[in-house]
């Protein structure tokens, strides 16, 4: 009994200890005023598809990585502090994610957001929000909603998207998004 | 003999044993009495276990020597199995809690270092989330396109890309 309770101790103290580095990563950027919480759709659609969490930590090793072969592409992630997407498998039933984007629109407006583009047709819709400090971009946050997946990314930092095309080159990034 | 003779050898012995020790009931103790007054053997033997009682106790304990004691103390230990190493006992413990410990403490006091994997993989995450960026904006760019009429959208905002520009450009001129 005794070294049951202990195993039971140790296997949760070392769990503990290994989320921890996520915990810690995600705390970084909650901080952050360009950070923007888009709550839990789990219940409704289950796990995300995919959950990206990359801290500033990480985006400098990323961007000292690239330095070599673009210079550009290292400068852009340079200027990035955190970036976050989380994206739902919806299977034709996107109503609670429409909820919540309306949840997340309300709470980006009231903390001082910017709408930039927003795209409402009958199977899919856009929201573009933008947050300013001055002179200096705090974040970007896009949602999408399609007939098959809520997309929610959070580009936390300075980001011009019009150097985007160049750098996903330089990623080599080969991605078969649907956009049709 | 009388009606207590059935009580003979061992019976009588155990009362006997039990009276030097100042165990026997009143009761019983009277009994043996009374059964030793009609009885000289029992008698005898009741003398004779009470002189024996007195010769023990005057016998002194002698105190074992300290080397000895010392090894009688050591048998408990060598007869304990060898693989007896338990990682639950308190001491393990807490030296396995002290591991992580320090682990922690050596990557909070240096800079994460992450490995080559570990880049690559962020780096794919990063080409992720560019090409959700970028799926939005060809998403609002074909929207207003849509809306609008290409030459009017192209002219307007051609895409998000320029949408957003425009509006750090616009931000900058209201900060000048």
């Amino acid at each position: 009994m005794k070294r049951s309770m202990m195993s039971k101790f140790m296997i949760g103290f070392f769990c503990t200890l290994l989320s921890l580095p996520a915990i810690a990563q995600e705390d970084e950027l909650k901080d952050l005023p360009g950070y923007v919480e888009f709550g839990d759709l789990s219940s409704m659609y289950g796990e995300p598809k995919i959950i990206i969490n990359l801290g500033g930590t990480m985006l400098n090793f990323v961007g000292m990585m690239s330095s070599q072969e673009s210079p550009e592409t290292s400068e852009l992630i340079s200027k990035l502090k955190g970036v976050r997407v989380m994206i739902y498998e919806t299977d034709e039933n996107a109503g609670a994610a429409k909820s919540q984007f309306v949840e997340v629109k309300g709470k980006l407006k009231s903390s001082g957001w910017e709408p930039i583009v927003q795209v409402n047709e009958e199977d899919e819709q856009v929201m573009i929000y933008m947050k300013m400090d001055g002179e200096n971009m705090e974040g970007l946050t896009v949602m999408v909603i399609d007939e098959e997946e809520a997309v929610f990314v959070n580009v936390i930092g300075q980001l011009n998207p019009a150097e985007l095309g160049k750098v996903m080159e330089t990623l080599d990034v080969d991605m078969d998004l649907d956009l049709d | 003999m009388k009606d207590y003779d059935h009580k003979l050898d061992g019976n009588w012995e155990q009362q006997i044993n039990a009276l030097l020790d100042g165990e026997l009931g009143q009761t019983d103790a009277d009994e043996l009495k009374s059964a030793a007054t009609d009885d000289r053997e029992l008698a005898r033997a009741i003398v004779e276990a009470y002189q024996l009682q007195q010769v023990m106790a005057e016998i002194k304990v002698e105190r074992a020597p300290a080397s000895l004691n010392k090894r009688l103390r050591a048998i408990p230990r060598e007869q304990r199995p060898a693989a007896g190493i338990s990682l639950f006992q308190p001491r393990w413990v807490m030296a396995l809690a002290a591991v992580p410990l320090a682990i922690i403490a050596v990557s909070i006091m240096q800079p994460d270092t992450p490995s080559e994997a570990e880049i690559a993989k962020a780096r794919q995450e990063l080409a992720i989330a560019f090409a959700y960026l970028d799926k939005a904006g060809t998403i609002t760019g074909r929207g207003i396109e849509s809306t609008v009429g290409n030459t009017m959208a192209d002219a307007v905002t051609g895409s998000v890309n320029r949408a957003i520009k425009l509006q750090n450009e616009t931000s900058k001129e209201k900060e000048a």
